[in-house]
């Protein structure tokens, strides 16, 4: 018997909001227990951020533009990530995230070279924490080990935290009762995570807006993220 | 991992380590029995305040249970209690409403720092070689105790400084009641990227000597004069969410952005028209907007009241800035100025903000008081949607007592250096320093070091040893703000007056105590004048006194329970008023008009072609957070760069030069020269380099110390005249390439440059 998931988790990222503060990467750090690399590393290519702040220049001086777009996992429904998997460590779970069992992982790295986002991140080594830092590592969340793949969750242990306790109390999910760590801390609102299968959601709201856009949408990979572009001056009037 | 074994694990290898640290291995730690009930793996919310900017947001701190190594009565153990585990923005707090920002994310990492000071220490060496003792408490507090009642008994009580970060609230109240009833002078305030020029340019047109507050939500028309408002400039956080709500916040309509600046910010890098300037113009760009509108009769001068009177020519209608002559001097296009000074006064409400490099030039002062006219012109002092100030934060005090003077930074750190220099009698003896560190952020022409070598005894209250504190005899290590009662009242980013209170989220981990519990107990032991002075046993008990009077009604009754009352302000994390905007004490004062005039520059054009630009950077602030590793991992939001400096350069300026990304360069001014990476960037001007602040440190943890190079190192000793305050951004320097260098940018596979990811 098949019935449809209860929900559906999805993003807005609003580029016309975002300021590229990078508020976002350092509360995923925090939230997610992720270490660290130091620099030598880093200038390898290590540094783990499941979010970063892309940056774009556009034009020559004086006449320069940027764009900041935040990327993170896409949660894609066509998700490149989960058919390569050689032990389904990359699988999709019914509510729509591509989920990513470390237990599983055998550090094939196929993953990481199949997703066109750049977004999945390899433990090179096994992750330190100079103590006393490793008394603020999250207990919701795991630490990984040398040889797995990481990535963006959604913040998985804040949707399941939720889900319990909405459970318990006999009652429906509201939108907007948790968020994932990096739009509860975007000064800016630019990120909105909620359920898109909720249509009141302000996420599903801000889904259909005429600004929306998928990031590498020709790949075909279904991304539950939508990027709102960035609006321009019309005298005042949104586009 | 389940969490269990995780636990158990941590458990196990912290033991290990405490055994190795104490050198016993023959003694097993001991489990302490827990000083408080908590349920595992359920989280409990406690508010708290951000210590990581003079901003002021409020705190949720989620605290959970865990196994930490503390010490309790000099004995070290492990014990199950309540640890910080994430910060999140208080959604009730006026200034920042539930968001944070990086720094404040990051802020977490101080209370769990490796390198934080875990004892009192006492110098052991000569000053200066970073040799400490570990000391008791007993023997750390009758040392200071020892050296103020010897200054006392010599009748030398003005020997006694004490140098702090600006604070407000409580804690300065405390050591300004404690050094006047000492006979001190007061505390000599130091704050690297001091705003005293805005403050004293608000208090001449407005009569506020306080950062303003901006209404964007409700803005059509937004231009910043070098003002970094969505990065580390004032209230980032409140001006951020306001900002998301002037681009999508209210249907079909949608705030247009202008910068202007040199070298393109974070904020510079969200504008919808970014236009750079010769440094030390922007205030003539703003008058030459204000001679458009006057001009074309789009707003009649005396519209700008008091503000506009300041200015030199105003009520003439500013003849001497047409835009063709505002073109000469700033750069900009003639026909830009008319058309934005058009848009500006046809897109009420508008607003103009300034900060930044351009208050930080000699001419500072008078470019501010041009943009608070350009504000009085357009009619958005004071208005939704306009410039506001935020009312004091306690009812019926007079505002200019709230706020800090706003002469009182640098003007006072000269003041205390000349006395210093000038010879024996009038020196200083003893040294208090608080959350400053004037060695790292003042340029070597100040001689702050020399000076501060002079005084015979300095202690800190230092977490950690930083090029300051380093010089220290003693130090007597504070809580972490996680682990202390805070308060503060915020100076701007609300329209409400701001009292926020917060009891400590977690117990100490380390053998640390308050500053100001300290500062108490040293009262007491002092006795006389000075203990009369601050009768109370603990600060906990001196903030409880100071919140009852919010407590009294009409009559000067309490209006509910003491208990309760002082409960609820705890929970809420602390009181606001009601009221939105007030408009009281919007008046100014008297001053002979003014005009910007030519900006000076230290070093001649010939031999030091370039602007040095330095500016505080998005991870490290002013270099006060340059310790935490996820802000030095934490990729710059333009350059993408981690854990370095690096050097700012136009396309063409480099190629001239024969620079490529990634190069060493050297930067060199007539008063020191620095090494850092080249950044090839499209946003600065060709005749100005660019530095982020923070980087440079030789002493501040393993995580900063001897990393990048400090901009403020070769700054000349350039000051705005009418505050003392540092002219930071009127250095001249000239660049040499010297070889290939090393440059750390983070690259994710979407960026357009990936030859960027090179590590050389």
């Amino acid at each position: 018997m098949e019935t449809r998931p209860k929900h559906k988790w999805g993003m807005i990222v609003d580029l016309d909001r975002c300021t590229g503060c990078e508020a976002c990467v350092v509360a995923c750090h925090a939230e997610n227990n992720i270490a660290t690399v130091g620099e030598e590393e880093a200038a390898k290519g290590r540094a783990k951020h499941w979010m970063r702040v892309e940056r774009y220049y556009e034009g020559e001086f004086p006449d320069v533009k940027v764009k900041f777009v935040p990327v993170f996992c896409q949660q894609c429904d066509a998700a490149p990530c989960e058919p390569v998997c050689p032990t389904y460590a990359s699988y999709h779970t019914e509510e729509g995230l591509n989920g990513q069992v470390y237990n599983r992982c055998i550090g094939t790295r196929y993953c990481a070279n199949a997703c066109p986002y750049t977004v999945r991140f390899f433990n090179f080594f096994n992750p330190i924490w100079e103590k006393p830092f490793h008394l603020q590592l999250n207990p919701d969340v795991s630490v990984r080990e040398v040889g797995v793949m990481e990535k963006c969750t959604f913040c998985v242990q804040r949707i399941k935290a939720a889900e319990i306790q909405a459970q318990a109390e006999k009652r429906d999910l509201k939108d907007g009762e948790f968020q994932t760590a990096c739009a509860q801390a975007c000064p800016a609102k630019a990120l909105v995570f909620g359920d898109l299968n909720d249509p009141e959601s302000e996420v599903s709201r801000l889904t259909a807006s005429n600004r929306g856009t998928k990031l590498l949408e020709d790949l075909g990979t279904l991304p539950s993220v939508t990027y709102l572009q960035r609006d321009s001056w019309h005298d005042g009037k949104k586009s | 991992m389940e969490r269990r074994d995780f636990l158990k694990i941590s458990a196990v290898t912290g033991a290990t380590a405490a055994l190795d640290g104490c050198g016993k291995p023959d003694v097993q730690l001991i489990r302490f029995i827990p000083e408080e009930e908590l349920t595992p793996g359920v989280a409990v919310w406690k508010p708290s305040i951000c210590t990581m900017c003079p901003a002021g947001c409020g705190l949720m701190v989620r605290v959970m249970e865990g196994d930490a190594e503390v010490v309790r009565n000099g004995t070290l153990g492990l014990m199950k209690m309540g640890l910080a585990k994430k910060l999140e923005g208080n959604p009730h707090h006026p200034v920042n409403r539930g968001k944070l920002c990086p720094r404040g994310q990051a802020g977490i990492q101080v209370t769990y720092h490796p390198d934080r000071i875990k004892n009192p220490l006492k110098r052991a060496g000569p000053r200066g070689s970073g040799g400490f003792q570990e000391i008791g408490w007993e023997e750390a507090l009758e040392e200071l105790t020892a050296k103020l009642t010897q200054l006392r008994s010599s009748g030398q009580e003005s020997g006694l400084a004490f140098m702090t970060k600006p604070l407000r609230g409580q804690r300065r109240e405390l050591i300004e009641r404690l050094l006047r009833a000492f006979g001190a002078p007061p505390p000599v305030v130091f704050e690297p990227f001091d705003e005293a020029v805005l403050r004293h340019a608000n208090l001449l047109s407005f009569g506020r000597p306080q950062l303003p507050t901006f209404d964007l939500a409700r803005s059509n028309y937004v231009i910043s004069f070098g003002a970094d408002f969505l990065g580390a400039w004032n209230s980032p956080v409140a001006q951020n969410l306001a900002y998301g709500e002037m681009r999508q916040g209210r249907p079909g309509q949608r705030g247009k952005f202008v910068m202007v600046e040199p070298r393109m910010s974070q904020t510079g890098a969200n504008a919808d028209e970014w236009i750079p300037t010769r440094p030390g113009t922007e205030g003539v760009l703003a008058l030459g907007l204000a001679h458009v509108i006057i001009n074309e009769k789009l707003r009649p001068p005396d519209a700008a009241g008091h503000a506009g009177s300041l200015i030199d020519g105003w009520s003439k209608g500013l003849i001497e800035y047409t835009p063709a002559v505002v073109e000469k001097q700033t750069g900009v296009p003639a026909a830009t100025i008319t058309r934005i000074a058009r848009e500006l006064a046809e897109h009420e409400p508008a607003v103009a903000i300034v900060g930044g490099a351009p208050l930080a030039q000699t001419n500072g002062l008078a470019s501010a008081l041009a943009v608070n006219a350009l504000n009085a012109l357009l009619g958005s002092v004071a208005k939704a949607g306009g410039i506001i100030f935020s009312p004091p934060s306690t009812p019926g005090k007079d505002v200019t007592t709230v706020v800090r003077e706003p002469r009182a930074g640098f003007e006072s750190l000269h003041h205390t250096l000349a006395r210093q220099k000038s010879g024996e009698a009038s020196a200083f003896q003893v040294l208090l320093l608080y959350e400053c560190n004037p060695l790292f952020a003042t340029p070597p022409g100040w001689s702050v070091k020399e000076a501060l070598q002079r005084i015979p005894f300095i202690a800190s209250f230092g977490s950690f040893v930083d090029e300051t504190s380093a010089l220290a005899d003693l130090i007597l290590p504070d809580h972490s703000p996680l682990e202390s009662w805070l308060d503060d009242e915020a100076e701007s980013g609300t329209p409400h007056g701001v009292n926020s209170l917060a009891a400590p989220a977690m117990r100490p981990l380390h053998n640390t105590r308050p500053m100001p519990d300290v500062l108490l107990d040293v009262a007491s032991r002092l006795g006389g004048s000075v203990a009369a002075a601050l009768p109370f046993k603990t600060f906990e008990e001196m903030l409880r006194g100071a919140f009852e009077h919010f407590l009294k009604g009409k009559g000067g009754k309490p209006v509910m329970d003491p208990d309760t009352f002082w409960k609820e302000v705890q929970e809420q994390g602390g009181l606001w008023s009601d009221t939105e905007i007030s408009f009281h004490g919007l008046g100014g004062i008297d001053h002979a008009p003014v005009q910007p005039g030519e900006p000076g520059f230290d070093g001649a054009p010939e031999e030091f072609p370039f602007h040095f630009h330095p500016f505080p950077s998005a991870s490290f602030y002013d270099g006060s957070t340059a310790h935490l590793p996820w802000l030095q991992e934490m990729p710059d939001p333009l350059s993408t760069a981690m854990w370095s400096s690096w050097v700012e350069i136009n396309p063409k300026t480099a190629e001239r030069l024969g620079i490529q990304q990634g190069d060493q360069v050297e930067v060199a001014s007539q008063h020191g020269k620095l090494q850092a990476p080249a950044l090839i960037s499209p946003g600065i001007a060709p005749d100005v380099v660019a530095m982020p602040a923070g980087q440079g440190h030789e002493n501040f943890t393993r995580y900063a110390s001897g990393r990048g190079a400090n901009p403020i190192s070769i700054l000349a000793p350039m000051i705005v005249p009418e505050t003392g305050s540092l002219a930071w951004a009127a250095t001249r320097v000239r660049i040499t390439r010297l070889g290939e260098g090393k440059l750390v940018l983070f690259a994710g596979g979407l960026r357009e440059q990936i030859h960027e990811h090179k590590h050389r």
